[in-house]
């Protein structure tokens, strides 16, 4: 009686573990398909469709700030590629409502902050003589602080040494340490990883263009 | 055995799908147009698709049940459908309603130029302030090389579109500002007594504007000033003029800034000839305070505080003869406290609320008459603004603006009577906006004001629209009833006076594309009820002087066309005359020119990391009266013209080293001509002309900001 109690038990507590497994296991599956897709888009078109798809997990899970986050980074991308202003601006307010979400998930997720300043460093793109000044100073706080929260972050650590960079080049002084973080920022790439199988793995492109430039 | 069976069949029946429905359809507009990349979900869960660039779509689900599907597209209203889940094939077609963003939608212009950081369909940068020579700046100066403004050098206000000094209001945060400009010294420029560097929208209205915004004959400027700062920094300023030293702590939600300004203008004018007879040249001391802080998850408190202290003296000579002088000593102290409240109410409706005080002192001195002059004003408002619908935009609130006012002479020589009102203004305000689509808008507007001088209530009407007529351009219209209650100078003669009146039309088309904006507008002001002098000596004054303006502007800027130049072109054609005050007939009024010409230019030297900015101004001759002419103000000056210079220069990302210089080429300018009371030897009057105090002004500043981060600097604040 004590084996088929305890085998009854233990098939209970399987069924229910692959129940609740299967739910985390399909956010996990609907979430690697969507980023596969994601990192193999190159038109505006194709972004869209990944910012919805993220939209829709993060509508129906509610508090994983890993599908808020994709969201927001497709919209950056589609910011990247619109040449009219209006619209870059549109897509940049839509990837702020959603790293907003992303924040009050995870307010000490360093990719989130990263990409927060991300996300400034493109509203300074679309006006630089007006929003320079204002975007600027915070978008190098919020990759300081990206970088405080996690030293090994590849990302937060490339996205700083842009910056950098720009400055330097805008005021005509050394870009040596915009280099030493690129540098930094592509080590990171080489023997970074995180413990989160949702976490993201952009951005190697961004090192090797402005490695090309620090030679 | 059983059990383990059933067990097994169970958790193997689960797992097996129970059947797929398919979810298709097409989205369009409400003009027939299909909308490409759709939202389509199915609300608690992953299932949903994209519309393709037909507008079609096509997704499966294994769900079943009523379940919800959710359409939804930015700019467009969000469409939810219920579906049942049981049937095979279900075919969805809608039709997306466009939302009304603010963003977005057609704004009104008629009359209006914004500078804000929101908006990309503005015409000036809120840089623009500090960075257009010949502006060293200043809110007004900039202004004055947009369309709609005379220059009046002499005197350094806006003179908008016919409408004297102070015909325009300044406001910050929606309160009142009295005294907007710093004391000078009669017939030289006044300063605007607020930083551009404190503002991050500024919206310049000549004509046609909202109901919410009353006492101003002619135009508001409507000052918005930034929400908290971001980043804790030290700021000092050391100027050919002055000194002054800034500091910045910001936290999360919050930040208090401060600064103080000393200005002693001696040390340059000892350097440089002035054509004023200076006893104490001007200094000031100036103290700025402003405090923000979030409150709750969407509201904000706003403290502002400015003080100031100014004095100088200087000797007026008698045009008949140069050695008889007598003085004129100024002390100005003006206080000026702004509080406002923001919030949201809910997701529709917002609440705005101030406070602001202001408290002025001037203590004059004309040889042995001592004249104490105080005013004191405050202004209490609040508004509420939000959506009656999708199309339909509410704004209603109601403020409190009290004027006291004493002048009292003492010492000897005249015997003047002293002065004293009290004015108190209760108005009540509504206004809607009744967006047809996001192309066309219409704004009525109704405001109802009661003074207790005059013990009146009047209701002044406002209606303007605005048509979108293409992806780029728009045409706009605007008519409205202004009034403003008289000058102290007249209001404390004569306590009854009603307030004087304008009624104005306004047409105009503007059009923004690709950096380039060009506009153009036409007007037509009609002046009633102006203080008229009931006899030669001024003492008896009554309302009725009248007057009209008409006129056409254009405009064009273009940041695109030649790299790293920026530059815009304004020109002002103003026809008007007035009967007012001492006029024996209607005539120009002497702050009148009929061509005003702008060239702004700002050009950015990437490799010596400078921005060298020149400026071009005319004004055609304006008029003067000269008793030795027959006919009134029938003496015209030479035409006005000017080029100034600024350049800065970023040695390093936190140092800008700022230069100025106005009237370049040292055009001897002549903006009016004083006049003899008495005939000399020939039997006319000698006349003296009025000048700026020196031909050029040069200003050198170097502004060094201290942050952590070392590529802050104060470009931006100068």
């Amino acid at each position: 009686m004590k084996t088929k109690h305890s085998l009854v038990v233990a098939l209970l507590l399987a069924l229910i573990t692959s129940v609740s497994m299967a739910n985390d296991g399909k956010y996990i599956e609907a979430m690697k398909k969507s980023i596969t897709q994601l990192y193999e888009a190159d038109q505006i078109a194709e972004y869209q469709e990944s910012v919805n798809a993220f939209n829709r997990i993060a509508s129906a899970e509610k508090n994983k700030w890993e599908a808020y986050y994709y969201s927001a980074y497709a919209n950056i991308m589609m910011a990247t590629l619109e040449p009219y202003a209006e619209k870059k601006d549109a897509y940049l307010d839509q990837a702020m409502l959603a790293i907003e979400e992303a924040k009050s998930l995870a307010p000490n997720e360093s990719e989130v902050i990263a990409l927060e300043g991300f996300a400034m460093m493109m509203r300074i793109s679309v006006d630089p003589g007006s929003r320079g000044a204002m975007y600027a100073p915070q978008a190098q706080q919020s990759f300081n602080k990206a970088v405080a929260l996690n030293e090994n972050n590849p990302r937060a650590l490339a996205l700083k040494a842009q910056m950098e960079f720009g400055t330097a080049q805008f005021f005509g002084s050394s870009t040596k340490d915009a280099c030493a973080t690129n540098a930094m920022a592509i080590e990171k790439f080489g023997t970074y990883t995180s413990e989160n199988i949702l976490a993201p793995q952009w951005g190697t492109t961004m090192t090797e263009g402005l490695a090309e430039k620090c030679k | 055995m059983k059990v383990l069976f059933a067990l097994q069949i169970s958790l193997f029946s689960y797992s097996i799908a129970t059947g797929q429905t398919t979810i298709q359809g097409h989205i369009k507009d409400s003009d027939s147009q299909p909308i490409p990349g759709v939202n389509i979900m199915l609300l608690d869960t992953y299932d949903g698709t994209t519309t393709d660039a037909s507008g079609k779509f096509e997704f499966r689900t294994a769900e079943s049940g009523m379940k919800t599907l959710v359409i939804k597209f930015v700019g467009y209203r969000e469409l939810t459908k219920q579906v049942n889940l049981e049937d095979k094939k279900i075919i969805i077609d809608a039709s997306l309603e466009e939302e009304i963003n603010q963003l977005e939608a057609v704004t009104i212009t008629a009359g209006s130029f914004t500078a804000g950081e929101a908006s990309r369909r503005t015409v000036l940068r809120p840089l623009d302030i500090v960075t257009t020579a010949g502006a060293t700046a200043d809110i007004a100066g900039v202004l004055n090389t947009l369309p709609g403004t005379q220059k009046v050098g002499e005197q350094g206000r806006l003179f908008v579109r016919g409408g004297e000094g102070n015909e325009t209001r300044t406001f910050i945060d929606g309160m009142v500002v009295m005294e907007a400009y710093g004391a000078a010294a009669p017939n030289t420029p006044s300063r605007g007594r607020f930083l551009p560097f404190m503002f991050k929208g500024t919206s310049f209205s000549t004509g046609g504007y909202s109901a919410e915004y009353g006492q101003a004959l002619s135009s508001a400027l409507v000052l918005e000033s930034k929400d908290e700062e971001a980043v804790t920094r030290t700021d000092v300023g050391l100027l050919s003029v002055g000194a002054d030293v800034a500091h910045t702590r910001a936290w999360d939600g919050g930040s208090a800034a401060g600064k103080i300004q000393y200005t002693n203008i001696r040390p340059y004018y000892k350097l440089l000839d002035q054509q004023i007879d200076w006893k104490t040249p001007p200094a000031s001391i100036e103290g700025v305070a402003a405090f923000r802080q979030q409150v709750g998850k969407t509201g904000m408190v706003k403290l502002y505080g400015n003080f100031n202290e100014a004095d100088f003296s200087l000797y007026n000579h008698d045009i008949d003869d140069d050695k008889i002088k007598s003085l004129y000593d100024l002390t100005n102290r003006y206080r000026y406290l702004n509080g406002s409240y923001k919030d949201a109410l809910n997701d529709n409706w917002i609440i705005r609320s101030g406070v602001s005080y202001t408290a002025i002192r001037n203590d004059i001195k004309v040889d042995d008459m001592i004249i104490g002059e105080t005013e004191r004003g405050l202004h209490a408002k609040t508004v509420f603004e939000g959506s009656l619908s999708n199309q339909l935009e509410l704004k209603a609130g109601g403020e409190f603006i009290v004027r006291e006012y004493d002048q009292i002479f003492s010492g000897n020589s005249h015997a003047a009577a002293d002065h004293h009102f009290n004015e108190y203004i209760g108005a009540a305000f509504a206004e809607t906006d009744i967006f047809i689509s996001n192309d066309f808008v219409t704004r009525t507007g109704l405001r109802l004001e009661y003074n207790n001088l005059t013990s009146t209530i009047r209701l002044d009407p406002r209606i303007s629209m605005a048509y979108k007529t293409g992806d780029a351009g728009q045409i706009s219209l605007a008519y409205g009833h202004f009034r403003q209650s008289p000058k102290n100078e007249w209001l404390k003669l004569n306590t009854a006076l009603e307030a004087e009146q304008a009624q104005h039309y306004i047409l105009n088309y503007q059009r923004i594309e690709n950096n380039k904006t060009f506009r153009i507008e036409t007007y037509y002001k009609r002046y009633r009820d102006l203080v008229k002098f009931g006899n030669d000596a001024g003492t008896m004054l009554t309302n009725n002087g009248s007057g009209y303006a008409r006129g056409i502007e254009l405009f064009w800027r273009d940041n695109e066309t030649i790299p790293a130049l920026d530059y815009w072109i304004s020109y002002s054609f103003l026809d008007t005359e007035r009967d007012y005050l001492h006029f024996p007939q209607q005539a120009i009024p002497n702050f009148a020119s009929t061509h005003n010409f702008s060239i702004v230019g700002k050009y950015f030297i990437n490799t010596l990391n400078s921005q060298v900015g020149v400026t071009y101004s005319f004004a055609s001759r304006r008029p003067y009266h000269d008793p030795n002419q027959e006919k009134f103000n029938s003496g015209r000056t030479p035409s006005y013209h000017d080029i100034s210079l600024n350049l800065s220069y970023l040695p390093k990302p936190y140092i800008v080293i700022h230069f100025s210089c106005t009237n370049l080429a040292g055009f001897d300018n002549v903006f009016g001509y004083e006049f003899s009371t008495q005939r000399n030897d020939q039997g006319e009057y000698n006349g003296r002309p009025i000048r700026h105090p020196a031909k050029r002004f040069l200003f050198l500043g170097v502004f060094i900001t201290l942050s952590r981060d070392r590529s802050m600097n104060m470009l931006p604040s100068l």
